[in-house]
């Protein structure tokens, strides 16, 4: 009953939780009474009673009185602490007034309240004990009394927390004069009804709710920005000024400041302590003097009071039986016999890090572990405080109260920062270091035989290729690192074999002196390369052979070449040019014209004609023609060389082409042909045209068009009816379009009589560039700005320099200072003329602004 | 306000009518040295890069104003000029004219060295135009000092000789003779014998590559570094055998002229023409090009010459009646032809395309076979059959030289400090190509290979489009179901999708990349020591 009787003692909030707790089992005629009824401030009797009455009773409902559960009795900090907003009185919380009452009507309460319930047949004794109990009159109860309970049909339960009608409707809301009424004559009632009045008019100092945390963080945040803007846009010219410099000077601040240690020395200021002691001592004003004296005061000032010396001396005494003592420890041991607890020992040495410093073979292992466990550790950051129960210490504080977590903890991160530590050098460079020593050593006394040192180091090679033991366990192990292990491993080998063939060399040349070997290295060296060359050369010589023969091949290749597509042309013509084909065989190394003559007394009728050249698949009549000329004047020229050049060729021409020639030269043209050769380029243009043709299939390839193909897709009388199919049209002529766009887009497009190759040179690629280069977006503007060189063999002197002159322009060993705040007028042009005058950055003793470095781009 | 009015007295300001006309000459020339206009800054949105732009202008601006300036003022000379009055014609004054009326020493330039034994003369001038090489026909090498007119060497090679050309500088010269080519040292001494090429017509010197480009009697064009000897390009024609051949200048790509009347451009990088011009109905017999690469004359055997706008291929001039057999710019864009026995010069003075500008008449029976002009000087060299002549043709030659670039009083220290400099800055031979401005530029895009993604998507939707609204027959026998329509017509549109995988495949491939890259990056911090670097 404990929680009960605290719970009915309080105010009329108490109350209603309570009702909430026990379950609402109140007559509703009650219910309504007290709902409706102004009470008074100070009827809590009534309320009481009623509520004592229930609960007498007992509800319908029987609840389990539950006890504070554990977390909220905070018996131990086992659980994680959650608040609970839930008011509570403080447990040793009595109202003074209720408690009187409680006790005085203890007894009466629970007998009126036994009566109470059944009472609804006389009213009467009803109303009478209403009037009894709380003092008022009857008329008060009758209303209630006679009108029969109303059943209200409530949305909700009725509850605390849920307003009850009169609330809603707006009625009934509890004023201040709800509360003030019942104090009415009261001695104190006139001075706080006008205090209250004047607070009703007084808006001055009303003080409203705090805003809600985001709004109000809003708002600072806009205040805040605000002045931060204002302070920076003083300094958005300065930094824009400095962007746009072409080049920033840092070479004014030239003063480099202290440059002896002594006066460096000067600047300093004690500030620890010790420090501050010792300047305390340094610059007392006694020894200073002392010392402009002379030194007799000195020793004065030297000497050591009887307490310190006392004291110095008891020191060294606790020293020195401490180390007596340490000795007598040690000499214990060792005479102790015992195998069992050596083993144990050195374990314990093995296990502490001292052990390795003692065995290089332990020390590496030792590196290893610590290697492993390191990078474990940096793996799972598993000792910085993530750990499940350190996460806990640390949320319920628990590191703070309690001295052995907060030891465990900090145990755990000193571990961490030692094991993620950047490792330090624990390498096998140690052990091999002191065998380097020891080879040294040795190394002084038998100087004389170097036979014997060469013999070491061949042991000594051998034993370390013998030796290469991979290690099987630990981060070794890993698969790449065995892998770098073994290539290591593998270059030391080569390289020990090396040396292995070069003591040997030494040995067999019985100690000779090196001079001798490096000839020998020399000679052989030589050797190689001179057959390596040989070979070289003579290829060369075959491929000139090879490009000489080449070249008189090539007549003969193009002459094949030229006969081919004459082969297969079914011209009109074709009996006569197949006459002529052995001819031109033989003609084919003599690009002279006599082959034309040939040719066109074979082809007299068509004026068709072959010549040397290789565009004999075109070939048109009058074409033939044309070419005598330039080789009547060749021949004018150039006679001498003519039959000189016929020399060579003699026997190739006398095959019988040469009479035919000789005949036809002789023949008088006639009137056609003249009129042939009066026009004789007439038909360079169709040629040209058919060229360019050419050239444009090749580089813009000519879609092709699609064809039926008998049996393919469908059978055949079903394809013959359906034609080609439609989706073959339509990629036909989406690449009929592409290709008509790529013809359009070509430069010489609209040039009927050019051919402008838009083959890729791969070779020139390297000279562009495929991405414009930073601050450029436009290809435009990059390539206008790319016009101008800025070389000295292109500007006059006056200007190259500042057309070349870098971004920063700094002396070495400045300090580049913060930008300092100056005022900039922003109308200022940025000029380049007089860079010396430039003062941008001055020498200042400190800054105390911090600012960044702005570096124009 | 005190700028204002300042301003304002600016503008009253009248400038003399002198001053005024130097502002407009100065002008003219800034231009010039501004190698065209800065790029649209208004467009930019990066303000950073705009102001940076900006000052970069502005400098550029000063650069060329400063070298217009110095252009104005500080060369030393001017070009020369004939001026003529009343009906006079230029074309009509000869050269006895002219000898009376310059100096001594440009007096000194008219001349005839008659040797009728070895037949018509090639020519070839330094860049300098301090040495001159001839070659005739018959064997016949001589290399001569213009400016003190000494003979350093002469040779006699006993076989053909097709053409010369001097190498990068007067120490070494190359001569296509009747089998090979030859490369011959100063002193007429013969260090190499250029094998592989064959008996080649023509040769020429590319100055920037060191490149010997020549062409044999069938049409193979050959590129020879002279450097390292090595070929660099062996190229076959396909046109048949030409023995017309010149080097563009400007950017060193190497025209042939061929007997179908075309004029084809190589590279040494590319076995097919760069361009391919039909010029002439009849064949070329001679080509040339204009300092500044950027007019081409070629003449025809019909009779006519043609200059060639080589920025857009086009034709800007034809001039009637006379076919020439050798074509030569000079310095200032004159451009002499030389046909028989007869040399004409053109001027282009008025800016509306080459005229008449002198002709010299040479002795009936001559037949000139070269024509090329002299460097630095108003010199015009003739080759012929009956030996050479040099003419004066007043402004033909740049006035001023530049000694970083040519240097007629050349000392041989600076000539071999000028060796080591050019070699230094030897062009690679794929840095010819037609417009070398473009060099550094952005590659030019190729030929949509890929189309782009949003083409792919608007593709697939007129692809599905298309198929939903393709028409359904109107099937019997219980298969015009609604449903079955409405499957059917979702397969097609299925299969009108399924045409297009292209997408989800390319995205797969980048999920799969970038995954591999994550593994690497997702690796404990402590183990990335061990990963594998590729």
């Amino acid at each position: 009953m404990g929680g009960l009787k605290r719970k009915s003692s309080s105010s009329a909030k108490t109350l209603a939780k309570s009702k909430k707790k026990k379950g609402p089992h109140l007559p509703n005629s009650i219910l309504k009474v007290i709902a409706n009824q102004k009470r008074p401030l100070n009827s809590d009797e009534e309320d009481d009673d009623v509520i004592g009455s229930d609960d007498e009773h007992g509800g319908d409902l029987y609840e389990y009185e539950e006890g504070v559960p554990e977390e909220e009795s905070r018996k131990n900090n086992r659980y994680d602490r959650h608040d609970n907003y839930d008011y509570e009185l403080p447990e040793d919380f009595e109202d003074e007034n209720v408690e009187s009452e409680d006790d005085d009507d203890g007894g009466n309460n629970d007998n009126d309240e036994a009566e109470g319930d059944d009472d609804d047949d006389d009213d009467d004794r009803h109303t009478r004990m209403l009037q009894s109990l709380t003092g008022m009159p009857s008329a008060a109860f009758e209303g209630e009394s006679k009108s029969k309970p109303v059943l209200f049909t409530e949305a909700y339960p009725e509850g605390e927390f849920n307003p009850t009608r009169d609330v809603l409707e707006g009625k009934n809301v509890l004023t201040e004069e709800d509360f003030l009424a019942p104090l009415e004559g009261t001695p104190g009632y006139q001075k706080t009804s006008k205090q209250i009045a004047r607070m009703r008019k007084d808006t001055k100092h009303v003080v409203h709710a705090p805003l809600p945390k985001p709004q109000r963080e809003r708002l600072e945040r806009k205040a805040v920005i605000g002045l931060v803007d204002e302070e920076f846009s003083k300094w958005v010219h300065l930094v824009k000024k400095n962007r746009e410099a072409p080049t920033v000077y840092f070479n004014q601040d030239v003063d480099l400041g202290y440059s002896t240690v002594g006066a460096i020395a000067s600047e300093f200021q004690p500030r620890t302590d010790f420090e501050k002691k010792m300047a305390s001592v340094l610059n007392d004003s006694e020894v200073s003097e002392a010392h402009r004296d002379d030194g007799a005061r000195l020793l004065e000032l030297n000497e050591v009071s009887m307490e310190d010396h006392i004291k110095d001396r008891n020191h060294i005494a606790k020293m020195r039986s401490l180390l007596f003592r340490h000795e007598l420890k040690s000499k214990r041991i060792k005479k102790i016999k015992s195998k069992t607890y050596h083993r144990l020992k050195n374990k314990d040495l093995k296990n502490s890090s001292l052990g390795a410093l003692i065995d290089p073979e332990m020390a590496k292992e030792e590196a290893m572990r610590q290697e492993a466990k390191r990078v474990e550790e940096r793996m799972t950051l598993k000792h910085k405080n993530t750990g499940k129960w350190a996460k806990r210490m640390i949320s319920r504080g628990l590191n703070v109260k309690y001295d052995g977590t907060k030891a465990a903890i900090a145990e755990q991160l000193q571990m961490n920062a030692t094991l993620s530590r950047k490792m330090n050098s624990m390498r096998d460079g140690s052990s091999s270091d002191e065998s380097d020593d020891e080879e040294e050593l040795n190394d002084g006394s038998d100087e004389d035989t170097p036979s014997r040192l060469i013999a070491k180091a061949k042991e000594k090679t051998l034993r370390a290729l013998e030796d290469d033991e991979v290690p099987n366990a630990g981060l070794m192990s890993l698969p790449f690192m065995a892998r770098a292990m073994k290539k290591k491993n593998e270059e030391a080998n080569e390289e020990a074999k090396r040396a292995l063939e070069e003591y040997e060399e030494w040995e067999n040349s019985g100690g000779e002196n090196s001079k001798k070997t490096v000839n020998v290295s020399g000679r052989r060296v030589f050797g190689a390369t001179a057959k390596v060359e040989a070979p070289k050369e003579s290829r060369k010589d075959s491929d000139n052979f090879y490009d000489d023969s080449d070249s008189d091949n090539d007549m003969a290749g193009i002459e094949d070449n030229n006969i081919e597509p004459v082969r297969d042309n079914a011209s009109p013509a074709r009996n006569t040019i197949t006459d002529t084909e052995k001819f031109d065989d033989d003609v084919a190394g003599n690009p002279a014209s006599k082959t034309t003559f040939d040719v066109a007394m074979f082809a007299s009728g068509s004026w068709k004609k072959m010549t040397g050249s290789k565009n004999t698949e075109s070939k048109k009549a009058s074409k033939k023609t044309r070419a005598p000329t330039p080789q009547a004047q060749d021949k004018k020229g150039s006679r001498d060389e003519e039959s000189e050049d016929s020399e060579s060729e003699a026997e190739e021409m006398v095959d019988g082409v040469l009479t035919f020639a000789s005949k036809e030269t002789f023949e008088v043209p006639s009137q056609a042909e003249l009129i042939n050769r009066a026009f004789a380029g007439d038909d360079v243009l169709d040629e040209f045209e058919k060229d360019k043709e050419e050239v444009l299939n090749q580089e813009v390839p000519k879609p092709e068009k699609p064809v039926l193909v008998p049996g393919w897709g469908n059978w055949t009388d079903i394809q013959r009816k359906r034609g080609i199919s439609k989706q073959m049209v339509q990629k036909h002529e989406a690449e009929k379009k592409e290709w008509e766009q790529g013809l359009k887009t070509r430069k010489d497009a609209r040039l009927k009589h050019v051919i402008i190759s838009e083959k890729v040179d791969k070779k020139a690629e390297k000279l562009h560039t495929t991405t414009l280069p930073f601050p450029y977006t436009s290809k435009e503007v990059f390539e206008h700005s790319m016009r101008m060189p800025i070389g000295p063999e292109f500007n006059p002197s006056t200007i190259v320099g500042e057309l070349n002159r870098p971004e920063v322009v700094k002396k070495t060993g400045v300090i580049i200072k913060p930008v300092k705040f100056e005022e900039v007028n922003p109308n200022d042009e940025v000029d380049d003329e007089h860079p010396r005058n430039h003062q941008k950055q001055r020498p200042k003793k400190k800054t105390s602004r911090r600012q960044g470095k702005v570096k124009s781009k | 306000m005190e700028v204002a009015l300042e301003d304002n007295n600016l503008m009253e300001k009248v400038l003399p009518p002198d001053e005024q006309e130097i502002d407009v000459e100065l002008e003219a020339k800034e231009k010039k040295y501004l190698r065209g206009e800065g790029a649209n800054l208004e467009s930019l949105k990066d303000k950073k890069l705009k102001t940076q732009l900006a000052s970069r202008e502005k400098l550029y601006g000063k650069s060329a104003k400063a070298a217009a300036k110095i252009e104005k003022w500080l060369l030393p000379a001017s070009a020369g000029y004939l001026e003529t009055e009343g009906l006079e014609k230029t074309w009509r004054i000869k050269q006895t004219d002219i000898a009376k009326e310059v100096d001594l020493l440009s007096s000194r330039n008219q001349y005839d060295i008659v040797l009728p034994d070895f037949g018509p003369y090639k020519l070839d001038f330094t860049a300098s135009g301090r040495h001159m090489l001839a070659g005739g026909r018959k064997g016949h090498l001589a290399l001569v000092d213009m400016m003190n007119m000494n003979l350093i060497k002469e040779i006699h090679v006993r076989e053909t000789v097709r053409d010369v050309a001097f190498l990068h500088n007067d120490q070494f010269f190359a001569a296509a003779q009747k089998k090979y080519s030859y490369i011959y040292a100063r002193d007429g001494t013969e260090l190499h014998c250029l094998k592989e090429r064959g008996p080649v017509a023509r040769l020429r010197f590319l100055k920037n590559h060191f490149l010997l480009a020549s062409v044999n009697k069938i049409g193979q064009l050959h590129y020879q570094d002279v450097t390292y000897g090595d070929m660099v390009a062996s190229i076959r024609t396909g046109k048949g055998r030409t023995d017309v051949m010149e080097v563009n200048p400007y950017n060193g790509v190497v025209a042939l002229g061929h007997s179908g009347g075309t004029v084809t451009m190589w590279k040494p990088t590319s076995q097919a023409p760069l361009v391919q011009m039909q010029c002439h109905p009849g064949p070329v017999s001679a080509v040339a090009f204009h300092p500044n690469g950027h007019l081409m004359a070629t003449s025809g055997k019909e009779r006519k010459v043609k200059i060639w706008d080589l920025r857009k291929f086009e034709e800007v001039q034809t001039i009637h009646g006379f076919h020439a057999k050798t074509l030569s710019f000079s310095q200032k864009g004159l451009l002499a032809a030389g046909t028989g026995s007869f040399v004409q010069v053109l001027g282009d003075s008025s800016g509306g395309g080459h005229s008449r500008y002198m002709s010299h008449p040479m002795v009936k029976g001559y037949q000139v076979e070269k024509v090329m002009f002299r460097p630095y000087e108003d010199v015009l060299g003739i080759g012929h059959s009956m030996g050479w002549s040099s003419v004066l043709i007043p402004g033909s030659g740049e006035p001023n030289f530049d000694s970083w670039v040519a240097n007629p009083f050349e000392t041989s220290k600076q000539r071999r400090e000028k060796e080591v400099h050019l070699l230094l800055d030897k062009l690679p031979p794929e840095t010819i190509m037609l417009d070398p401005s473009k060099i550094g530029a952005m590659r030019p895009s190729r030929r949509k290979e890929k189309p782009t993604r949003g083409e792919i998507e608007a593709e697939k939707e007129v692809a599905i489009e298309a198929a939903k609204s393709v028409e359904m027959k109107k099937k019997t026998k219980g298969r015009n179901k609604p449903s079955k329509r409405t499957k059917k017509k979702k397969e097609l549109v299925e299969n009108a999708k399924k045409t297009f995988p292209e997408l989800e495949e390319k995205n797969i491939a980048g999920k799969k990349r970038r995954i591999g890259e994550d593994a690497a990056a997702e690796l404990p911090t402590s183990l990335k020591r061990f990963a594998r670097k590729n």
